[in-house]
Formats: C-alpha cells, structure tokens, sequence
C-alpha cells in the first residue's frame, strides 16, 4: 500500500478539482434551462398564443449553442486530467491522497459534462418541433 | 488498560453521559434526538396509514356511506399532508442524525441543539396538523391546497395546513443546515471526499436540494396567508391574481421534494447492497455523479404537474423533456445497485429482501413515471388513479420499502438487538404482495376513467370489482406493516445483545460497541478506505485502545473534531452543545406563535414570540462562539488543534451560510412572484394603480447599504483591535437599518398603495414586508453584536460573531437593493 503510494503525484490538500468544479456544467444547464422556459413563458405571454415562435427558436436554438460551448470548455479542461485511478488503472478512485481525490472529482466532473450536455440537448427539441404558442 | 486509559475513558463517560429522569427530555445528542425523531416520523406514519384505510373502506363498494364527503376530503388531504411532510421529509432528517456521525466518525453533528430544536418544532407542528380531524378542522382542499378552492371554501383547515407545514419547513432547514456541515466538515481524518460513504454523498445533496426547494413554498405560504388573513389577492383573479402562481411555487417545492424523499432513501440501499453483497459498491463515482445529476435535473421538472393548466406548449415541451432527461441519472444509480448484487455473493436476509422489492417496485413507478412525463399521455392521465398508482409506485419503491431495508439493517445499530428474521419475511411479503394487490389494479382504475379524490362512485361505472381489489390489498399491506411495527416494539429483555459489526458490514458506524456508548467511538480513527472495516484489521484495536484522535474529555466538555472539506485534514477541535432545554422551549415558543396565529389569538402569539427569541438569544449567549479557556488542543499524538475558528472556515460561518442561501431562494421566489404578475397583467402596473415611486425606495436602498457597510466596517475595525470604533460602526448600522426601513414603507404609503385592491400592491406589500422583518433581525444581530462585544464576549481575536452578521448583511443588502430597483425602478421601465 504505501509503496503505491509513493508512485502517485504529490498534490497539497485542498488543491486541484474542488466541488464548485464539479457543479459547473450542471449549473449551466440549469441556467440555459431557467432562460429557456423563463424567455418562452414571457414571450408568449406577451405576444398572446397566436404568436409565431420563428424569432424564439433562433435565440433558443443560440443559448443552446453558447450553453454547449461552456460544458465543452469544462469538458477541455478536465480531460487533461487523466481519469482512471493512477495506482491500479481502474475506475474505482479509492486510495487516500489528494491526487486520487482530484482525480475522483474530475471525473466525476467530467461525467456531469456529458449528463448537462444531453440534457441541455433534450430542452432544445421541443423548440425545433414547435411553430406557435399554442 | 493503564490506570490513564481507565481515567480518560471514566471522564469520557462522565463528559457525555444522557441526562437521568425527567431530564432525559432535555437530551440533544445525537442517538437520542435520532431514536425520538424516527419513532414519532413512524407515528405519523401509522396515523396516516389508517387514514388510508378509512379511504380504502369507503370505496371498496359503489354508492358507500362510510363517511361524508366533507370527511373523506379532510381524511384524504391529512393522508397525503401527513404522509409527505410529517414521513418522508422528516424520516430522512431522523435517520441521517441517528447514523450520520458515526458513519463518519464524528463524535455528534456540529449542532446538536440545532437538530433537537427541529424535532421539537417537528413534534408540536405534526400533532397539531395531525390532531386538527378530530375536531373536523383538518385541511380538506388536497395536499396540495390548490386556489381557489382553499382560498375561498376551506375553513380554518387551510390555516391549519399553512401554518402548521410552514413551521415544520423550519425543522427541515434546520436539519439541512446541520446534515450539510457535518458531512462537510465532521469526517474523520484522512477521509477524503472520495472515500465518504455513500450515504454521506447522498445527504449532502439532498440537504442542498432543501435549500431550494422548501423556501418556494414557505414564500408562497406567506403569500397565502396574507391572502387569507389580510385579503392581499395574490391567487384572486377577480383582483388580478392568480392561482397558477400557486402553483408554480407548490410545485417548484413539490417536484424536488419527490427526489429529497427518494435519494436519501435509496442512499440506504448504497450501504446495505454492499453489506450483504460482502463487497464494494460497483460504480462509486458514477452513483455520486448521478446523484448529483439527479439532484439538479430534479429542479427542471414542476411544471409536469401541471400539463394541464393551459400552459402555452413550449412550456410543457421544455419540462416534459428535462422530465425525460432526469430517468437518465436515475437508472445509473438503479443499474449499479444491480451490478453490485450480481458481482456479489449475496448473503439472504431481511434487509437485502426489502431492497430487491424496493427496486422492483420503483422501476414500476419509474417507467410509469417516464409514460406521464410524456404531455400528451398525461392529459388523458392527469388526475385519474393512474396517477394515484404511479405516485405510490415510486413512494413506496423509492422511498417506504428502502426505509424499511433501513431500519431492518440499522436497528441492531441503534437499539443492540435484531428483528426477528421470521417476522421480517412474513411482514416482507404480505407488505410486497398486499402492496401490488392494492395499487396494480389502479393504473386499469384510473384507465376507465376513475378521477382522483371522489368520496364514491356509482355501480354503472365499472369499477366496482377493482376497488375492491384494491381495499384487500391494502388491508393486507396494513397486516404487513403491523407485523412490522410489532417486530420493532415488542418487549426484547430476553434478548441477548448482537455480536459487533453483526453483518459484517465495511463502514465506520459498525465499529461502534454494543450497546453504543453515548460518546461513539472511544477514539476517532484515521480512516486510509471506503470500507476501513474491512480494509483495515488494526482499525478496531486502534479505536478501543483509545489510540486514535480526541480520546480524551480532559476539560470535560463534548468535543468533536472538524476537518478540511475536501482531504478531512483535521482543523479544529469544536465543542458541542451539551444538554439543556433551550431548544425545546424555543420550539415551544415558535410553535405558540404559529398555532395561536391560526386561530388569531394575537395576545397569545405575541407572548410566543416573545418566549421563542428570549430562548434563542439565551442559547446563543451561551452556547454559541464561546470564548474558550486556552487557544489549543492536544488531539492526541502530539497534533495540536485550535479551539475557537471563526470566518470562513468554522462551522458557524458555514451554517449562516447555508441558512441565508435557502432564506435568498424564498426572497428571490417573491421577486418571481413579482415578475409572474408583470406577465400576467397586459398594463403594469395595472391602469390607475400608482407604483411606490422611485424616491423613497432609493433612499431605502442608500441606507440599507449603509448599514451593510457599516456592518462590514465593524468587522474590519474590531479585528484591527479599533474596538469602540467598531462598536459606533455597529450603533450606524442600527440607525442606518431603522431608516431604511422606514423610507422603505413611506413608498407604498405616500403613493397610497392599498395591498387588497389589486395584485400588484399586494406584491409590492409583500417585498417590503419581507425586507422590513430581514431588517429587524439585522438590527437583532447587530445589537447582539455590540452587546457581546461590550460584555467581552466578542474580542478583536475572538469574533465569529461579528464575522457571522457581516455575511447575514451581505445577503441584507444584496436582498434590500434588489427590492429597491424592483419595485421602485421596473414601473419605469415595464
């Protein structure tokens, strides 16, 4: 045990891959969410049911676009942390050191990327599918 | 043993020994609060199980006169309020405080008067929403006390309803103020965030969920209540209201609340599947990664109870599609708990007989869950039994069965004897079968057309033969859980105490003695695994010899030790509350306030108001940020620790924090509320209705920062050891705050907004309320804060307190400003 140990990084407590990290992509699907219903719901109130969603789809279909660079950003920065476990190549990120646990959180992370990414792509159907406010 | 050892471990005792007698009462550890909370959780839930009953009597045959209509609506809505509020919720926050510390190996959570004043405020909210159908005033308008029928028909039930749950809410904050911290902070050494158990990973989610969650519906209570007491018409259409902002609210809280039930629950399969798989969990990472997934995606989906209000399309298609997404994160979880059983060797018992059920019965509800996430088949659907069969399909899955798994495998934890293993079989499979019996036959129900919540039904309709169906099994669920319910309370005397570690579990709370000591471990040990239990033979000897950290009570006072958030490298030595009544005469004392208000007996009201904050600022005086008598501690080993931290790495600060995060998500649901009136309204603000003006609410807004920053001000110059200019900071403050808040009425008030004439002043009323009372309890903390800096409680060294009421202004002013530029600036914009 201790000499796997000694093969891993050093790595100061505390540093690398913290929790605000790992909840950054899905805080921005939840943003590219809340816009999306937020901008929907206003626009139609405003406009009345009758209204076209032509204008709406584009900006829509925009956010998504701008949400899906973020979450590919995050994605670019966590992949340069390898993910598998540095002592024993698996998945199971279950050694005591700060390294692991960065390792642990990035991909945790990095897989929370993929998750916002479908799902920011599920909120955007519905916008290509729907002509009006009806 | 050295004659040391033996008199570290006898002051050990002495330290945290249970209080005797009538004083049990007074107790807040963490074992104790625990045990009470879950056995009054499980009271509320017999209780409300035989108002179940009473339903199923009443539709087993056609045209049947059991009950009234009148009482069947009351007898519904208590089943559904008490089932929700007074089970699932509370049975997270029982189980998480009983198991939470020693699973992480702390010796109690950082609050442990905190978690005690929540079970008081749980136990007196829950009998008086519970009691109130014996005397025909229950809430009668369904759990979800839609306007306008609650508005306008209910009587004093709807009142009973709202002021009872909220306060309850308020044990619920409290307890995710506690559970966040303690994870956060209270592991044992060496375990760092990837080696948490499970369990711990769960509650931190849920916890953080309740922050956003719960405080939608506790704005909307208020606006409620005004709208009932004061007749602001928020939900009155005939005023330019609205009930569907209700709605918005109750459900922004009620669809993430479904997932607070549901993960800790099934966060309890993440520690038993293991056990009895006698190996690791498969999947580690992607369960806490789907956990947290579900935990945001859990936000995106209120509105899919409400397909049906005529909502514009694009709304449903964006909330029926996150509700799509959500099944995701879901099945992972589902999927790894499988694969640890089949990569196991699993051992038979009760407790693994209720997880397989439990999976088995929420993937039914869950794929039914993915059916009425789909808006079109939910039109059909919506308020028919196939609703009522789905919903208790993933409750009783996700939740009840995992529960049970739970106490099955935690009672020899808690109590030191195991059920019986034949009662468990016997309750398993008359519960999993009366279970099916009762609510399969409900998706055909509610197929033919049966609605929910109707007292009878005539013979014509075709469902007579289901409902009957349906009332056996239910009676036999009932025996299932009576069994049960027997199993836990018989008398076990006889007994002898389990073996430790009875099932050969991995984790640190089967470490603990038998019976469990009140103190927990002898020692805190440094933790190297997930599963030290099984990965770490020297652990045990290490603990009982007392060679790990803090085995010693040297100053005899309760002691737990904090750690770094993410590598848990020790950093403090905190003490904790010791026992005393406090917590329960401030419940008592918010209790009084909201039960007297119900029946608008102001006198009384006031006097519980009055008891509550004598009781708190007592509690804080005393036990909050002590000074204490040396700087360090020797935690053992030679690691010295300090005593008192304050700012941003202390527990106090943290829970502020954490606190005023939830109380800005109410704030912030008001401002919504506001903004739901602008895109409801076609002129804002409504023709011949005056705003407040844009003077007065600026002026507000330069005193409130202001007193913000001579708040701030204070802080910096008393840690600059500028005591009395710190304290004249903090007499500016006050004065600074009083003016704000008075220019901030004199708005409303000069342009003569009268709050029940119309919507939009009601809001505007409602803002300016709100800020008024938060400027209050600012102006509390600052008065607080001079005193305790002039009794030389509060020193340039020592000032958690000042440091803590600085963060509570940062949210005062932010939330004050916001206000400002809302209601005085958008008039002239919109």
């Amino acid at each position: 045990m201790t000499g796997q140990i000694e093969q891993e990084v050093k790595r100061e407590t505390g540093t690398g891959t913290d929790l605000w990290r790992v909840i950054v992509s899905p805080i921005v699907w939840a943003v590219h969410f809340l816009f999306c219903y937020v901008y929907g719901a206003v626009y139609c109130a405003k406009a009345g049911r009758d209204a076209s969603l032509a204008g709406p789809t584009v900006i829509i279909i925009g956010a998504t676009v701008v949400a899906l660079v973020l979450i590919g950003l995050s994605t670019l920065h966590l992949w340069k942390v390898r993910g598998r476990s540095l002592t024993d190549d698996d998945f199971e990120y279950e050694h005591n050191t700060p390294e692991e646990r960065h390792r642990f959180l990035s991909h945790v992370a990095l897989m929370l990327c993929v998750l916002s990414a479908v799902a920011v792509l599920y909120v955007a159907i519905p916008m290509l599918y729907l002509t009006s406010c009806r | 043993m050295s004659d040391d050892k033996v008199e570290e471990l006898a002051q050990l005792e002495r330290t945290w020994a249970r209080p005797t007698g009538w004083r049990y009462w007074s107790d807040v550890n963490n074992s104790t609060v625990g045990l009470w909370y879950i056995a009054t959780a499980f009271a509320f839930m017999l209780f409300a199980g035989a108002l179940a009953l009473i339903i199923r009597l009443q539709l087993a045959v056609p045209e049947n006169n059991l009950v009234s209509a009148e009482t069947y609506n009351q007898v519904f809505t208590l089943h559904g309020t008490v089932m929700m509020f007074l089970f699932a919720v509370p049975i997270f926050e029982a189980v998480a405080i009983l198991i939470l510390p020693a699973m992480l190996g702390a010796r109690d959570l950082p609050f442990p008067r905190l978690s005690a004043f929540g079970f008081w405020c749980f136990l007196i909210g829950g009998v008086f929403v519970s009691s109130s159908i014996f005397f025909g005033q229950a809430p009668d308008a369904g759990w979800f006390m839609y306007p306008p029928l609650s508005t306008e028909q209910s009587g004093i039930g709807a009142d009973v309803w709202l002021l009872g749950l909220t306060f309850i809410e308020v044990a619920s904050i409290a307890a995710a103020v506690e559970l966040i911290v303690g994870v956060l902070k209270c592991r044992a050494p060496g375990m760092h965030i990837n080696l948490t158990p499970l369990y711990g990973w769960y509650v931190l989610i849920v916890g953080a969920m309740i922050l956003f969650a719960f405080p939608p519906l506790i704005a909307g209570d208020l606006l409620f209540e005004l709208e009932r007491l004061l007749d602001w018409p928020f939900f009155d259409v005939t005023r330019g209201g609205d009930p569907i902002l209700w709605q918005h609210l109750f459900w922004i809280f009620g669809h993430p609340e479904v997932y607070i039930i549901f993960l800790p629950a099934i966060a309890l399969l993440a520690m038993i599947v293991p056990t009895f798989a006698q190996r690791p969990i498969a999947g580690y990472s992607w369960i806490v990664l789907s956990a947290l997934g579900t935990g945001f995606l859990s936000f995106g989906l209120w509105v899919h109870h409400m397909f049906t209000t005529g909502l514009p399309s694009i709304s449903l298609g964006f909330f029926s599609a996150a509700s799509e997404a959500v099944a995701i994160p879901t099945g992972i979880q589902i999927f790894a708990f499988i694969a640890t059983v089949m990569l196991g060797t699993v051992i038979r018992s009760v407790p693994m007989l209720y997880c397989l059920g439990a999976l088995a019965i929420f993937i039914v509800g869950g794929l039914t869950g993915v059916m009425v996430a789909v808006a079109p088949f939910d039109f059909q659907a919506h308020d028919t039994y196939v609703i009522v069969a789905h919903l208790h399909y993933v409750l009783i899955g996700g939740m009840l069965f995992p529960v049970m798994a739970g106490v099955q495998y935690y009672y020899p934890f808690a109590m030191g004897k195991t059920l019986s293993r034949n009662l468990g079989i016997w309750s398993f499979w008359l519960m999993f079968f009366g279970f099916n019996v009762a609510f399969l036959p409900m998706h055909l129900t509610g197929l033919l057309g049966m609605p929910r919540r109707v007292f009878t039904y005539g013979a014509d309709m075709g469902w007579s033969w289901l409902n009957l169906v349906s009332t056996i099994g239910a009676f036999v669920f009932a025996a299932g859980f009576l069994v049960f319910a027997w199993d836990c309370v018989r008398p076990k005397r006889q007994q002898p105490y389990v073996k430790r570690n009875v099932w050969n579990a991995g984790t640190l709370e089967w470490a603990s003695p038998v019976p469990a000591p009140s103190y927990g471990m002898r020692s805190v040990p440094t933790i190297g695994s997930r599963y030290p239990l099984w990965d770490d033979k020297d652990l045990l000897p290490t603990l009982d010899e007392g060679r790990g950290l803090l085995a010693d009570a040297r100053e005899g006072k309760r002691e737990t030790l904090v750690t770094s958030v993410l590598d848990a490298r020790p950093i403090q030595v905190l003490r904790v509350g010791a026992p005393t009544w406090l917590p329960m005469i401030a419940a008592v004392g918010l209790g009084a306030l909201f039960i007297f208000s119900t029946y608008k007996l102001w006198w009384p009201t006031a006097a519980g108001g009055v008891v509550f904050l004598v009781a708190v600022l007592r509690w804080l005086w005393t036990g909050a940020a002590v000074i204490p008598e040396k700087e360090t501690k020797d935690a053992g080993g030679g690691l010295e620790l300090p005593l008192y931290v304050s700012g941003v790495r202390s527990t106090g600060w943290w829970a502020m924090f954490i606190t005023m995060t939830g109380d800005l998500t109410a704030f912030l649901s008001l401002i919504f509320g506001y903004f739901f009136f602008w895109t409801v309204h076609p002129e804002f603000p409504p023709i011949g209705i005056d705003g407040p003006g844009w003077v007065w609410p600026m002026v507000s807004a330069a005193f409130a920062l202001g007193a913000w920053g001579a708040t701030v001000a204070a802080r910096e110059l008393n840690a600059a050891d500028r005591v009395p200019l710190a304290r004249l900071a903090l007499v500016g403050g006050l004065v600074s705050a009083v003016l704000s808040g008075a220019a901030l009425v004199a708005g409303p008030v000069t342009t003569g907004l009268d709050p029940t004439t119309n919507s939009y002043p009601a809001i505007v009323w409602a803002l300016v309320v709100w800020i008024v009372l938060h400027l209050a309890t600012g102006m509390l903390m600052q008065g607080y804060c001079l005193a305790r800096s002039i009794y030389g409680k509060m020193t340039p060294r020592y000032d958690a307190d000042i440091r803590n009421v600085a963060l509570y202004w940062h949210f005062m002013g932010f939330s004050a400003l916001l206000t400002s530029l809302v209601i005085g600036g958008f008039p002239l914009l919109a």
